[in-house]
């Protein structure tokens, strides 16, 4: 349901699928967390492509690793989110992280560079 | 097309998405566009969440009830619980409000369900609990469906 990749320059990308909703949440948040946690992570992105459903646990589960993120001023995208997600996103706020592109632009966003060779 | 229907489900989250599917299936038959499928499933994911979480603390023994009506195009539903109810429904519906800040609960749930509902109405006592009434009408028959 969730994959979860770390760039080499320290940016977790996670894939959402399916739905996302307070038991999916909970599921999911300390494997985040204990990800962001465990080395030099600075930022998050969230690529919603594939995500059929949210609910306001997302807004929940998404501030709360913007806030595990705070110490070590990481940044978070959300990608693609379906535009009722959108309207979530901005009753909440995070419009302005809101982003229509591929990961690999999002990550060059915030810094990071997707094959080091 | 009218209908009608009543489900009941103990208060623990798993049934958060039973509660999204059956409701979906309920309103199916009047064609809604993906857009408003999805605006009146986050309405009944938000209100089933808060009764299962707030109302009964997920205890799994007390059941969450969900009403849903038909008339034509336009749904009605009341999402109910016997639960802790609220101490102050003015405040619960204020954009960022929540008693559970520890769950990560964002607050967020009264204002994205009444942004997305008609006429949202919440009863609420404490010890006795609450319930949470909308109504969302769904557009109009298209001359494409109409020839089905």
């Amino acid at each position: 349901m969730t994959d979860i990749a770390i760039t080499k320059n320290g940016i977790i990308v996670v894939a959402l699928r399916g739905e996302l909703g307070n038991h999916e949440a909970n599921r999911i948040r300390t494997q985040i967390s204990s990800e962001i946690f465990s080395g030099k992570v600075h930022g998050v992105i969230w690529d919603l492509t594939h995500l059929g459903f949210m609910d306001s646990s997302g807004i929940g589960l998404i501030l709360g690793r913007m806030r595990d993120l705070a110490p070590q001023n990481g940044e978070t995208l959300i990608l693609n989110p379906s535009a009722t997600m959108e309207k979530i996103f901005q009753f909440s706020g995070l419009g302005t992280v809101v982003r229509h592109c591929n990961v690999e632009k999002a990550i060059g966003e915030i810094g990071g560079v997707l094959h080091e060779q | 097309m009218n209908n009608e229907m009543t489900l009941s489900f103990v208060a623990i989250e798993e049934n958060e998405a039973l509660a999204r599917m059956t409701m979906t299936c309920f309103i199916t038959p009047l064609d809604p566009t993906i857009e408003e499928l999805s605006e009146f499933k986050t309405i009944v994911s938000e209100a089933v969440t808060n009764a299962i979480i707030h109302g009964y603390d997920c205890d799994g023994i007390r059941k969450v009830t969900i009403h849903g009506k038909i008339e034509d195009s336009k749904v009605t539903m009341t999402v109910s619980d016997e639960g802790n109810g609220i101490f102050d429904v003015d405040q619960a519906m204020e954009p960022m409000f929540t008693t559970k800040p520890l769950l990560e609960r964002s607050g967020m749930g009264f204002t994205i369900m009444e942004s997305f509902a008609d006429n949202l109405s919440v009863e609420s006592a404490i010890g006795q609990g609450t319930v949470v009434r909308f109504e969302k009408t769904f557009s109009p028959v298209t001359e494409k469906s109409r020839m089905r």
